[in-house]
């Protein structure tokens, strides 16, 4: 009795502090935003409400959120598959932008006759490319040691210098001006799911690989060891695990997602690829991976609650004229305390334990 | 001719990655992987062009640019010491927090979005004698010297002495690379580790000052177009070293400066600009490769 009373009772904590997590750095970023908001003399709740109702109101503005919230799907996965194993990829935003440019390049330049089969081919060429890109700094880290933190930092500016040149360049739509490339080919844009609405079909992809993620982490060998390597390197080896193997792999599976979503995003939102094809969602992914604690439905609130805040933004500047800045303030505020709760549990368990 | 421009605009070019890489080199070597010193330069250059044009004084302003590095470098230890946040995660969050409030506060005090024009802002003033204008080759370099500038160098030299040789020098060096010893010391590594962060600030925001004073006296968004992380290149490429690091910031900054000519010459700039963080990976690679093969050597 008293054996599955103590097996009960750290579950619910469990339970407890997961949801804490998770409601934790939002709230403080919610209080920063109040603290802002009511520093220049308007009512936070007010200004919340009508974010809410300008990202959850009308299937109309739903349909926006998703729309934005699709491409932090795929950089909240990749960000995660990576962080759940200890490797500190911050270079899916580099892999993205990579991914967009190679999936918009097989669609204006294969011939539009190829039709439907040019969408896979974007997506597995954008993969491809990704994945060796992310290949990289993960053999450099398996095999020499190699800091990934800042090699795959370091690897987002050569890719943001490559497609930046290459959109200025070669690849330079010849029509329509400056920095992007020519439209693709109709057949190789992703179809529209709500018409008036940007959200498209690139959307389900998204929700596709949370689930995939999902059973992934959960139900196969491969995901679970590459869990206990994120829990411990020591333990992992010691039942035989390969460390290297697990590090490449997930650093290749992070290129694969990042260069899908880039692909999403290039044939489903843009049409084309652009200068300034990312504006951060690499980096909000992290936040996501974050907040979602690397969890599969974790990851898919996180996504669709900074997908509402991005199109909430925009509007409530319109209305309000509240500044737009007020997303990025609770984001970074959000992945700021999305660690430092981490602290603070290792904190407490140390306490309990000793 | 040609050479005298080229020369002026890399010193030029160089200081504010030169003063943000001498900080976060210090920061390193105590243990911190200062990612947000972007955050804290792209503060210093707003603080340093409000401030210039309230006061009407380049050296208030520069030093307000500083403290606010300071207090923002402070705040982000805080949150890693105290609270054990993941150091590179909080930078990066800092990166979007900074600029997200510098964003907002443009937008609704000074009702911009991107750019703050402020009347009477004092640039740093130049300061050398005008004969000296005229000496062959460094001529056009000397009368575009300011003090920031002449700070930056002189820190270069003095920073060696002060990690050698001085109490806090010692401190930082090992709370960063013996903690244990440290400890066994009595040295409260985090308090350490918090001066350090600050004191990286304080450069960031003067690199940041030297940014919006040095020539423009201006404020936009994307004024720092990501020194802060040139300067993070530099000092891992020059291995947290004073004078290396220094000659790798003077590197970039001729970079900088050659880019436009280089343009002409039919090199596209924007590659161009990947050089520092190619040569950071190659950094990274010929050592892990070095240490990886004294490991196989020495097992």
């Amino acid at each position: 009795m008293a054996e599955t009373a103590t097996i009960d009772r750290p579950q619910l904590s469990l339970w407890l502090e997961k949801g804490i997590g998770l409601a934790f750095p939002f709230l403080v970023a919610l209080l920063v935003a109040s603290l802002v908001l009511l520093l220049i003399g308007e009512n936070p709740i007010d200004v919340f409400s009508l974010m809410f109702a300008e990202s959850f109101g009308t299937q109309r503005r739903i349909a926006a959120t998703l729309s934005a919230a699709t491409p932090l799907l795929f950089t909240g996965i990749a960000t995660a598959i990576c962080f759940r194993s200890g490797v500190f990829n911050v270079g899916v935003e580099g892999a993205l932008v990579i991914g967009g440019l190679c999936a918009a390049f097989i669609g204006f330049t294969l011939p539009a006759a190829m039709s439907v089969t040019l969408i896979p081919l974007a997506f597995g060429f954008a993969a491809i490319v990704s994945a060796i890109w992310l290949y990289i700094p993960g053999v450099l880290l398996a095999r020499y040691e190699v800091d990934e933190v800042v090699s795959t930092l370091m690897l987002n500016f050569v890719a943001f210098g490559i497609t930046g040149y290459l959109v200025n360049g070669p690849l330079l739509s010849e029509i329509s001006g400056n920095n992007v490339t020519p439209l693709v080919h109709e057949a190789a844009q992703l179809r529209r799911l709500l018409p008036p609405s940007t959200l498209h079909a690139g959307f389900l992809v998204g929700v596709a690989l949370v689930v995939i993620y999902g059973i992934w982490t959960r139900r196969t060998p491969s995901g679970f060891e590459s869990a206990l390597v994120g829990q411990s390197k020591r333990f992992s080896s010691a039942v035989g695990i390969s460390i290297p193997t697990t590090i490449v792999l997930v650093m290749v599976l992070s290129g694969v997602i990042s260069g899908m979503g880039g692909a999403s995003h290039a044939l489903g939102q843009l049409h084309r690829f652009a200068d300034g094809f990312s504006p951060g969602y690499g980096f909000t992914g992290m936040a996501v991976a974050l907040l979602g604690r690397n969890n599969a439905l974790g990851i898919f609130l996180g996504a669709v609650l900074f997908g509402a805040l991005a199109s909430a933004g925009t509007t409530v500047q319109l209305f309000s004229d509240i500044p737009l800045d007020i997303v990025n303030i609770i984001e970074g505020t959000v992945m700021i305390f999305a660690v430092v709760e981490l602290g603070r549990i290792t904190l407490l368990r140390r306490r309990s334990g000793g | 001719m040609i050479v005298d421009q080229i020369i002026a605009a890399s010193l030029t070019l160089t200081t504010p990655i030169l003063l943000a890489a001498m900080g976060g080199l210090v920061n390193r070597q105590g243990g911190i992987v200062n990612i947000a010193l972007d955050a804290k330069m792209l503060a210093g250059a707003f603080v340093a062009v409000i401030v210039s044009s309230a006061t009407d004084g380049w050296f208030i302003a520069v030093l307000a640019a500083a403290i606010a590095g300071a207090l923002i470098g402070y705040l982000y230890s805080l949150v890693i010491t105290r609270a054990n946040a993941n150091m590179i995660v909080a930078g990066l969050g800092l990166n979007v927090l900074v600029a997200g409030m510098i964003g907002f506060v443009l937008n609704w005090v000074y009702d911009s979005s991107g750019t703050l024009r402020l009347p009477d802002v004092q640039r740093l003033p130049k300061f050398l004698p005008e004969f000296m204008y005229d000496i062959p080759v460094v001529g056009l370099a000397l009368s575009e010297l300011e003090p920031l500038t002449v700070f930056a160098w002189i820190t270069v030299l003095v920073l060696p002495f002060l990690l050698a040789n001085t109490r806090i020098g010692l401190w930082i060096r090992a709370t960063g690379n013996a903690p244990q010893v440290a400890r066994a010391m009595g040295i409260s590594g985090r308090n350490v580790q918090d001066f350090s962060t600050a004191f990286a600030g304080f450069f960031s925001g003067l690199g940041g000052a030297h940014l919006a004073l040095a020539s423009i006296g201006l404020f936009n968004e994307g004024l720092t177009a990501g020194r802060g992380f040139i300067a993070l290149a530099a000092f891992y490429f020059g291995r947290d070293r004073p004078i290396a690091t220094a000659l790798v910031c003077l590197l970039f900054g001729f970079l900088d400066a050659t880019q436009i000519r280089m343009q002409t010459a039919g090199l596209p700039p924007k590659l161009i600009g990947t050089i520092p963080y190619l040569m950071v990976l190659v950094a990274l690679c010929i050592a892990g490769w070095r240490n990886h093969r004294r490991k196989a050597v020495s097992s």
